[in-house]
C-alpha cells in the first residue's frame, strides 16, 4: 500500500505522485503510459463508459465530452447533461479521480488516504466538491493543501534553499501567489493568495477570439458554426500559444466546416502579448496583493518560482524579473511539481505551518465614538493568513431591549463590506428575557491544523452558549446518503 | 472608541424597511449598503460607466490615492470572483476589467 499520496487535480492536466521509501516524490504515470492525465471525460453511449484522459480528449465527441470542470467547482447551479442524467462537477471530477486511483494502485499498490491540491483562492463549496469527488473515488483526503504551498514544499526540497520564497503558480484556470519561509525543515506560510478564471485556458480563449476576427476578416464568414469545430480550432490556438514559447511568429491556416475558404493566420509573439496584456496586469496584481499581506517589498523576496504551464510564456518571466529585479526560477518541471510537492506534504505536513484560508467574522453595526458615524459592516474575528492552529474573540453588544433570540450570521471573506462576503452560515442563541440592550455576546472562532473552523457564542451574562462546526452546507453540497449512494453506483461504472 | 452592536443581515433589513416603507422587502442578500446603491444606479441612467467612474476615480485624486484604491477594489473584486453568489462573481469580472484598464492608463502598460 502507497503511504503518502499527493494528488494534483488540475484543470487541464492531473497528476498522482507517491513518496517512495528513499523520501523523494515520484510520479506515478497512468495505464496509457502518460505522467499525467487530462482532466478530460467522454462519456462514450454505445458501450456506456466514461472516458477519461487522452482519449476523451482527442476523440470524444464535444457535446458528450467534458472539459476544465475544474472551473466549476465553486458554482452550486452548474451541472452537465448527459442522456438526461445530470452530472454534478463533482462527480465528473470523481471519474478522473477514479482513473487515477485505479491505474497508480497497480504500480504502486492500494491508494486509500491522499493529500489533494486545491487553487489557494477556492471557496468552501469547491473544497467541499473536491472531497466529495475524492471519497466517491474511493480515497479519504488526509488534508487538502493549496497548490502553491504543495509546489513550494517541492521546490525547498528539490533546491534545498531558505529564506522567503514567492511561488507564482499560472496554470490552466487559476492563478495562486503564495509567500512562505523556509528556516531549515520547517516551512511558514505567510500568505496565499489566488485568482480564479485566470490561467492558460483563458489565454486560448483569447487567441480564439483572434483567430476567429482573421478568418472573418479574410473570408467574411465566421470561422465556427458549433461546438464540435469551435473545439478543434481551441486545440489550434493552444499550440499556437505553445509553440509562440519557443518561436517569435507562428504562420498556420484555419478553415471552418462550410467550406467558406482557407484563411492564413499570421501570429507573432509580440502580438499574442497585446492580446493577453490585460490579463498579465491582473497577475501583477495579485502579486502586489501577496506582497502587501505579508507587509514585504519585492526587493524582501529571496526567490521567486515558477509553477504551472503558463509560466512557460516568455513574457511571464520578463514581468516578474522586472518585479524582483531577480529571473525566476523554474520549479523542475512546472506540470508536475504540484502532485509532486503533494506526496512530500502528506508525509511532512506537521513541519508546515499554514494559514487560514480565509477570514471569518459575523455581522455588526460599528459605532465610532469619535466622528459618531454608524455603519453596517463585515466585522472580522479571525482575519486570513492568521498563521493556523489559532482562536480569536470579539465581544459584541446586543442591540434591542428584552432580546430573546441572538441571531449570529457567518461571514467568510475579508472585506469590511457585508456585500462583498459570504453567509456562510447563522448561528441562534436563546437568551433570558427582559434584559436591557447592551448585553455583551462574545463570538470566537477556532481554525484548526486540518483547516476545521468552530464558531462558539457566548452570552456573558447568562452564561449561555452555543458552538458549531462553520462549514457551507448551502446549495451544492451532497448529503452523506447521496455521497454513498453516488459512491456506490460509481462503483459500478466502466471508467478506462 | 468603536462599538459594536451585534446585527444579522435579515435583521438590519428587516429595521430598514421599516423605517423607508412603502419599499418592498429585499432579498436576504445583498445588505443596506447594495440597496442604496442599486437604487441610485437605477434612478441616475442606464449610460454603461466609464472605468473611472466604475472604480470612483476622480480628476483631482493624486497618484498615490489612484493607486490604494486600485488596491483596494482589486482585493475586493479577486475575492468576489470566487463569491458563492453568481450575481456577484458576473459584477466582480466587469470590475476587474475596469480596474486593470484604469491601472494601465494612469500607470502604464506592464
Amino acid at each position: 500500500m502507497a503511504e503518502y499520496v499527493g494528488i494534483d487535480l488540475g484543470t487541464t492536466l492531473s497528476g498522482l505522485a507517491y513518496l517512495k521509501p528513499d523520501g523523494n516524490p515520484e510520479i506515478v504515470p497512468n495505464s496509457d503510459g502518460e505522467r499525467l492525465t487530462p482532466s478530460v471525460v467522454f462519456f462514450e453511449g454505445h458501450e456506456d463508459v466514461k472516458l477519461v484522459g487522452s482519449a476523451a480528449r482527442d476523440g470524444g465527441e464535444p457535446d458528450r465530452t467534458v472539459f476544465q470542470i475544474k472551473r466549476h467547482m465553486d458554482d452550486p447551479d452548474y451541472l452537465v447533461e448527459i442522456d438526461r442524467k445530470k452530472w454534478s462537477p463533482a462527480e465528473i471530477s470523481a471519474l478522473i479521480l477514479s482513473k487515477l486511483k485505479r491505474d497508480c494502485s497497480k504500480i504502486i499498490g492500494d491508494i486509500n488516504e491522499v493529500v489533494i491540491t486545491v487553487p489557494a483562492n477556492f471557496n468552501e463549496l469547491a473544497r467541499k466538491s473536491t472531497i466529495a469527488a475524492a471519497e466517491m473515488a474511493g480515497m479519504k483526503v488526509k488534508r487538502l493543501v493549496n497548490e502553491p504551498t504543495a509546489a513550494a514544499v517541492y521546490y525547498a526540497h528539490n533546491q534545498g534553499v531558505q529564506g522567503r520564497i514567492l511561488v507564482y503558480d499560472l496554470g490552466g484556470g487559476t492563478l495562486d501567489v503564495t509567500i512562505l519561509n523556509v528556516e531549515g525543515d520547517n516551512i511558514r506560510i505567510l500568505t496565499s493568495e489566488g485568482a480564479r478564471h485566470l490561467g492558460g485556458s483563458n489565454f486560448d480563449e483569447m487567441l480564439l477570439d483572434a483567430y476567429a476576427e482573421q478568418y472573418r476578416q479574410q473570408t467574411g464568414a465566421p470561422l465556427f458554426s458549433d461546438e464540435r469545430h469551435r473545439r478543434r480550432v481551441l486545440q489550434t490556438t493552444e499550440d499556437a500559444k505553445k509553440m509562440l514559447s519557443k518561436l517569435q511568429r507562428v504562420n498556420d491556416t484555419v478553415a471552418n466546416d462550410k467550406n467558406d475558404g482557407i484563411a492564413r493566420i499570421d501570429l507573432t509573439r509580440v502580438g499574442f502579448e497585446k492580446i493577453i496584456r490585460q490579463m498579465l496586469t491582473r497577475t501583477v496584481m495579485l502579486v502586489e496583493q501577496a506582497l502587501d499581506s505579508a507587509k514585504l517589498k519585492a526587493s524582501e523576496i529571496d526567490h521567486v518560482v515558477l509553477v504551472g504551464g503558463s509560466t512557460r510564456i516568455p513574457k511571464v518571466k520578463v514581468i516578474l524579473e522586472k518585479m524582483f529585479g531577480q529571473a525566476p526560477k523554474s520549479c523542475g518541471n512546472v506540470d508536475e511539481c504540484v502532485a509532486l510537492g503533494a506526496a512530500l506534504f502528506a508525509k511532512k505536513s506537521a513541519r508546515i505551518q499554514e494559514v487560514c484560508n480565509a477570514s471569518y467574522g459575523t455581522v455588526a453595526m460599528v459605532y465610532n465614538a469619535r466622528t459618531g458615524e454608524e455603519k453596517l459592516m463585515n466585522s472580522v474575528v479571525i482575519p486570513k493568513n492568521t498563521p493556523i492552529p489559532c482562536s480569536r474573540t470579539q465581544v459584541y453588544q446586543t442591540s434591542e431591549d428584552n432580546e430573546r433570540v441572538i441571531e449570529v450570521d457567518i461571514t467568510q471573506g475579508e472585506d469590511e463590506d457585508a456585500k462583498f462576503v459570504d453567509i456562510i452560515g447563522r448561528i441562534t442563541l436563546e437568551v433570558p428575557p427582559n434584559r436591557p440592550k447592551g448585553c455583551e455576546i462574545a463570538v470566537t472562532f477556532s481554525y484548526d491544523e486540518n483547516q476545521r473552523v468552530r464558531a462558539l457564542v457566548v452570552d456573558k451574562q447568562s452564561g449561555r452558549s452555543r458552538e458549531v462546526a462553520v462549514s457551507y452546507k448551502g446549495a451544492g453540497v451532497l448529503s452523506d446518503e447521496d455521497l454513498k449512494r453516488k459512491s456506490a453506483h460509481l462503483r459500478t461504472m466502466r471508467i478506462e | 472608541m468603536f462599538k459594536k452592536i451585534l446585527q444579522s443581515l435579515s435583521k438590519s433589513q428587516s429595521a430598514k424597511t421599516k423605517a423607508t416603507k412603502p419599499q418592498p422587502a429585499p432579498l436576504a442578500k445583498p445588505a443596506a449598503a447594495s440597496q442604496s446603491q442599486a437604487a441610485k444606479a437605477a434612478s441616475v441612467s442606464t449610460t454603461p460607466k466609464k472605468p473611472e467612474e466604475l472604480c470612483e476615480i476622480t480628476p483631482k485624486m493624486a497618484k498615490d490615492q489612484i493607486q490604494a484604491q486600485l488596491k483596494l477594489l482589486y482585493r475586493r473584486y479577486n475575492r468576489s470572483a470566487s463569491s458563492l453568489d453568481p450575481k456577484t462573481r458576473a459584477e466582480a469580472d466587469r470590475m476587474l476589467d475596469a480596474i486593470v484598464q484604469v491601472r494601465e492608463k494612469y500607470f502604464g502598460e506592464i
